[in-house]
């Protein structure tokens, strides 16, 4: 009894990161802001210099801090639609294996990404 | 529906469980028909809105694991030609939305919830009984939510469809 | 916001309405729905209603009712979709002439017993895990107080409105966290706890935070505030949980300590009273009222004779505690 507030607490405080980082994130894309189109923002050349750039470790954040944010919601979700003493074991065991799976992935994106070569 | 209801009456009486349920109680903000009450819409919403831009984000990690998992940008390229059509366009529109919706309407929620401000404060009962919480000033937030989430989302569409940018 | 229509009594029903009711037989089963044609008068409440057919017409549907008058909180069910007490709502708010439908049906959430009749054992036992009374240090002190609490009339206020709860579980059916999550603790059950937390009487907060910080707990609470909305009494739990919600964050995180109040105690000595104002002549000189004062009364009951000490109060009434013991034990 009296342990469920920790992850609530990080629920929120993730949720205070994710106002600045996925603003950011979403301004990448406002072409007022990066004078490129909205389909060229994604051209290779632009991508590579976002992820390994400075600003790549903001957007790892922001894939790590996402997901905690909305896996945690979803186990919310599915503590009240599915509630239930082994029930809840697995929704735990699966929010945390569905976090760390896609944490990695992102960051082997972040790690491995290979220079573009091909022309813009 | 009906099923057996564990508590003082087990066994006595066969009782009727009344819930509505996961998916009407998040689904259907008019499950209970209370007038002026924008928070319900609000919270559905907000869960709506939050599954999705959570299935948006998992796809989102995948395809952006694309050029590294191959070692290539051709497939990036290939792909990113692939959803340059109006379906995909439209489904960048709707997760645009969700998440000028989930990020405003989060940052009330973070006040109220999390700082406990703009909930009103307790006050002695008087007509016309009107509760704190419906005069408090996160019922102004929530209408700028929805309209600064409306402005934010016409203008992703504008440059989603080319309009603009 | 059940009370919003505060000119409802003044207005004039429809000539006829009719009564659809959600009913549910325990032996069968099975639900089924039921409609009654009334003729209601000025001022006839739903619960009025539902008694005139069960005077009148059929006397097999079961409801719960005692005060009649917003008090007890027993007759809660859902009319016309919103969870109200049928003692509270008049006939011509929920009915109009051309609507003249009035659909009455048992408090969601809630499992039913018979018709419109709810069982409210998991809702009590819920309001009773939050440990509804103040905690004190001084536990015996608590269980035979005889000093005084001291609290501001500005920290009687921030709780009073909670207080005011009648436990009818309106907040509890129209919850949607309630309505999929049999075990979250509720609304009403989360207000009483923040009603304690908030309390400067309350010295043991951290008990009954303990107590709401579960995964079927505060943490459930999203904010959507229906509960507020339907409250009749407006105890406003949604502000109360965001309060307590706050107040957990805070103490989990070590920035909170609770203020809370001190004791009075009340004079060891009295000082001798003011002598009052001349009496009046009695109205009939030829009683003697003193003598009729100091008259043992008799009641009978039941065949059985009680005789009443006088009222007069004795030096021992005027003392407390140990002294007011001292005192006792001498006397008798
Ligand atoms: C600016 C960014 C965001 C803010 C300020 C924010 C804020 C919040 C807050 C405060 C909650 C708690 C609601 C409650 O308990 O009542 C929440 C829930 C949730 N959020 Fe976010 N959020 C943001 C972005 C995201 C993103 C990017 C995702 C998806 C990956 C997401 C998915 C969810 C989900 C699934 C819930 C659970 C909803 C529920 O249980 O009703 N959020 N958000
Ligand atoms: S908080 Fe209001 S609606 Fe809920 S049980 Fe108490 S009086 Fe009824
Ligand atoms: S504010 Fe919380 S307790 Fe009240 S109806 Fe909404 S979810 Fe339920
Ligand atoms: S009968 Fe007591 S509250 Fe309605």
């Amino acid at each position: 009894m009296g342990n469920a507030s920790r992850l609530a607490i990080w629920q929120y405080i993730t949720a205070i990161i994710l106002i600045a980082v996925l603003t950011g994130h979403l301004i990448e894309r406002f072409p007022p802001v990066t004078h490129q189109s909205y389909e060229q923002s994604l051209s290779p050349s632009t991508f590579y210099s976002r992820l390994k750039g400075a600003w790549g470790i903001g957007l790892l954040l922001l894939a790590y801090v996402a997901l905690f944010h909305g896996l945690n919601g979803i186990r919310g979700m599915l503590y009240e639609w599915l509630p239930g003493r082994r029930r809840e074991k697995v929704w735990d065991a699966l929010f945390w294996i569905l976090f760390i799976i896609f944490a990695s992935i992102a960051t082997y994106t972040v790690i491995a990404l290979p220079a573009p070569t091909l022309p813009k | 529906m009906s099923k057996e209801e564990k508590g003082g009456l087990n066994g006595v009486v066969k009782t009727f469980r009344n819930l509505p349920g996961f998916w009407r109680a998040s689904l259907n903000p008019w499950l209970i028909r209370v007038r002026n009450h924008p928070e319900r819409l609000a919270f559905v919403l907000h869960r709506v809105t939050g599954a999705i831009i959570l299935f948006y984000l998992l796809l989102h990690i995948l395809v952006t694991d694309v050029p590294a998992y191959h070692h290539s940008w051709s497939s990036w390229q290939s792909l990113m030609a692939s959803f340059n059509n109006p379906a995909n366009h439209i489904g960048e529109f709707i997760v645009a939305g969700c998440v000028f919706y989930h990020g405003l309407n989060g940052i009330r929620l973070l006040l109220t919830e999390f700082f406990g401000v703009c909930i009103g404060k307790p006050e002695r009962p008087k007509p016309p009984y009107i509760p704190p919480t419906a005069k408090s000033c996160q019922r102004k937030l929530l209408y700028a939510v929805f309209i600064l989430a409306a402005i934010f989302w016409v203008l992703s569409g504008l440059i989603i469809f080319g309009v603009w940018g | 916001m059940a009370l919003s229509d505060l000119k409802a009594a003044t207005k004039v029903p429809p000539k006829e309405v009719t009564i659809r009711i959600r009913r549910y037989s325990p032996t069968t089963g099975k639900t089924w729905w039921q409609e009654y044609k009334i003729k209601p008068h000025r001022g006839m409440t739903v619960l009025d209603a539902l008694l005139e057919i069960k005077a009148k017409i059929d006397h097999t549907i079961v409801m719960r009712y005692s005060c009649r008058m917003g008090v007890c909180g027993s007759c809660g069910m859902i009319i016309n979709g919103m969870p109200r007490l049928a003692c509270q709502t008049q006939i011509a708010e929920v009915a109009t002439e051309n609507n003249p439908v009035i659909t009455l049906e048992p408090l969601y959430n809630f499992p039913v017993l018979r018709d419109l009749l709810t069982d409210f054992t998991n809702f009590f036992e819920k309001h009773r895990s939050v440990k509804p009374y103040l905690l004190r240090n001084d536990e015996a002190e608590r269980e035979e107080p005889y000093d005084q609490y001291i609290m501001s009339p500005e920290e009687y206020l921030d709780i009073y409105e909670y207080s005011l709860c009648i436990s009818c579980g309106l907040c509890y059916a129209a919850c949607p966290v309630a309505a999929a999550d049999p075990e979250y603790l509720g609304p009403q059950a989360l207000a009483y706890a923040a009603r304690y937390v908030l309390d400067v009487r309350d010295e043991k907060p951290e008990i009954r935070l303990k107590i709401v910080d579960t995964e079927h707990g505060c943490h459930r609470c999203h904010y959507a505030g229906s509960c507020s909305m339907v409250c009749p009494k407006i105890v406003d739990p949604a502000q109360a949980i965001q309060r307590l919600r706050h107040i957990l964050y805070k103490w989990k995180l070590g920035m909170w300590r609770k203020k809370t109040a001190r004791t009075a105690s009340a004079p060891k000595v009295w000082k001798p009273r003011k002598p009052l104002p001349p009496e009046v002549k009695p109205v009939r000189p030829d009683i003697d009222y003193e003598a009729i004062e100091k008259e043992p009364v008799t009641i009978e009951v039941d065949g059985i004779k009680i005789t009443l000490r006088h009222l007069i109060p004795t030096k021992a009434d005027k003392m407390f505690g140990e002294e007011r013991k001292r005192a006792e034990a001498q006397s008798s």
